[in-house]
């Protein structure tokens, strides 16, 4: 009874619909307004934050504010809500995708984007691994976040690299939509780890990627997906709904980001999906299209820019 | 009433996805299925093979592969199997050339010789196949490594099946019985131990090669006809068997 009576205001605390009204999710508020029935015009696009439809105008903004308030405790949060596995994710998607590897021993080395990077966990992971394994000190990679206090963060944690202001790692605010700075057939690796979800555009996201890599480069996504096996799915839905936003409010204090985060996990394309938006950009995607992580949770989704046929 | 009766359906309508990459049957109607390969990996893969010899089957000869061809490093991401694709690709372009040895399938009639058997076009064939690993033979311990990785041997193992069934299907077997399935696994088994053999053979032209082969045949063929003779008295001893039990009035 004890533990019952310590429990249950913790559960009843995971479930959204206790919420008390003036919870800190500021967000819903506006989002009750827009699905009032005085609907925003028609002629308005709109998108999904989460399970709520908003005008494509507010998502970035709202996106925004989100990783503004998780920046600081992104990490440990990732490790709480994934039990550390992400790290294994990290590492094997850095591994599958080998970077720095070359057909010569003087080759000019790999250029690199790693879009949405903001803490540079899988940057710093692609440089360990085109310097250590494949040998090529001169492999370069620029960290692009749309959020700039995320970037703040990945630019604190670079200190304690060897990459620290080094000509090797660039950063960059920028949209992942339109990345006028970079130059059209200039990136051997595009990756985006986590991130393509919270993009408010992803086609036109896909179209830019497409863009700025090198005929035969190579395109790299990193993200939670769709559980295959439906026992497995029911437990992690569980885990997902229920205590994820909970972490959230006991160790980042923040409760709305995460449901947001759940949420956005939820409406993400499936595999097939993101598969063929992939194709559809024009992509060659290897074997089947992706590879599932821990019976699905995440997936890694890769493409390859042809060759113009001369 | 514009009531239709629906038929139950056995299985369910199944998505018109992706045509199956194999086939496990000739057929002389339908164009062969597409194989594992799309012709950007083909081109790639195309391009590696001769750097097998100097490089060996690792991703650094993939790498270069690309390069040949046109692409970049970073394009080796198309094999999400690494290096194996090199051995798969071996595999299945090297079963597929098979089928050019016309003088061994169809040999143009001789006067007075007697036309060569289905059991010597598969020592022949056979034979051929092997002679296809001439060139990276010296290699071929790295794919037998990549080959025995869990994640790779049903691939392997499906690519072995289907060379025993090329190879007696190039020779002309017929045959609708269970001796379909002995055939093939035997052959498979008398491949796969010769190939092995082969890559620490250092006699001239292969030689020690071509007599552990042989001697592999004949053994089949020794256990071939012992099991024949095994199964023959079986069923005459059982029959008779039967008979002397109806005899003594027993109802079977």
């Amino acid at each position: 009874m004890v533990f019952r009576s310590i429990v249950r205001p913790l559960l009843r605390a995971s479930k959204p619909q206790y919420l008390p009204a003036r919870s800190p999710r500021c967000f819903s508020k506006s989002a009750r307004l827009t699905e009032s029935p005085s609907q925003p015009s028609n002629h308005e696009r709109t998108t999904h934050f989460g399970f709520e439809t908003v005008p494509e105008a507010e998502k970035e903004a709202r996106v925004a504010g989100v990783f503004s308030n998780v920046a600081a405790s992104y990490d440990t949060m990732n490790d709480f809500m994934s039990l550390g596995i992400h790290r294994l994710w990290k590492d094997h998607f850095v591994r599958s995708l080998n970077p720095g590897s070359s057909s010569s021993p003087n080759s000019p080395g790999w250029k690199m984007l790693d879009i949405a990077g903001g803490t540079g966990d899988i940057a710093f992971r692609l440089l360990d691994h085109a310097t250590n394994i494949n040998n090529s000190p001169s492999s370069t990679i620029t960290i692009s976040d749309i959020n700039p206090a995320m970037l703040a963060e990945g630019k604190k944690r670079s200190l304690a690299t060897s990459y620290a202001n080094s000509p090797r790692l660039s950063f960059l605010v920028a949209n992942a939509e339109e990345l006028e700075t970079i130059e059209s057939n200039s990136i051997d690796l595009y990756t985006v780890a986590f991130g393509i979800r919270n993009f408010t555009n992803k086609e036109k996201a896909l179209r830019e990627a497409f863009r700025v890599l090198k005929p035969g480069g190579v395109f790299a996504c990193l993200e939670f997906s769709g559980v295959t096996n439906p026992l497995f799915d029911a437990v992690y839905k569980r885990w997902s709904f229920s205590a994820i936003p909970l972490i959230g409010q006991l160790v980042a204090g923040d409760r709305a980001s995460y449901q947001y985060l759940v949420e956005s996990i939820e409406k993400f394309p499936k595999q097939e999906e993101f598969r063929d938006m992939i194709k559809d950009a024009g992509f060659m995607v290897p074997g089947k299209g992706w590879e599932d992580l821990t019976g699905g949770i995440a997936a890694i989704h890769k493409g390859v820019k042809p060759i113009e046929k001369p | 009433m514009a009531t239709r009766t629906r038929l139950a359906r056995l299985w369910p309508l199944s998505k018109p996805s992706a045509l199956p990459l194999i086939r496990p049957y000739h057929s002389y109607d339908h164009p062969p299925p597409p194989g594992p390969f799309n012709p950007t990996e083909s081109s790639i893969l195309e391009a590696a093979i001769p750097h097998i010899p100097t490089h060996g089957f690792t991703h650094t000869t993939l790498s270069i592969g690309a390069s040949d061809a046109g692409y970049i490093a970073a394009s080796t991401n198309l094999f999400p199997n690494g290096a194996f694709s090199l051995v798969h690709y071996h595999l299945y372009t090297q079963r597929l050339a098979l089928a050019k040895h016309q003088h061994i399938i169809s040999p143009p009639p001789r006067e007075g010789e007697k036309p060569i058997g289905i059991g010597g076009k598969v020592k022949a064939l056979t034979w051929e196949r092997l002679m296809g690993n001439k060139e990276i033979i010296h290699r071929w311990q790295e794919a037998l490594a990549l080959i025995a990785q869990p994640s790779h041997l049903p691939t392997a193992i499906s690519e072995l099946s289907s060379l025993s069934d090329e190879i007696w299907f190039l020779s002309g077997d017929t045959s609708v019985d269970t001796s379909w399935y002995t055939k093939r696994a035997s052959l498979s088994a008398i491949y796969a131990a010769t190939e092995l053999f082969m890559t620490t053979d250092k006699s001239p032209n292969f030689d020690d090669t071509r007599d552990f082969l042989d001697r592999r045949f004949k053994d089949v063929q020794i256990v071939g006809g012992t099991m024949g003779s095994v199964t023959q008295w079986a069923g005459f001893t059982a029959t008779a068997a039967l008979n002397v039990l109806r005899s003594k009035g027993v109802r079977i």
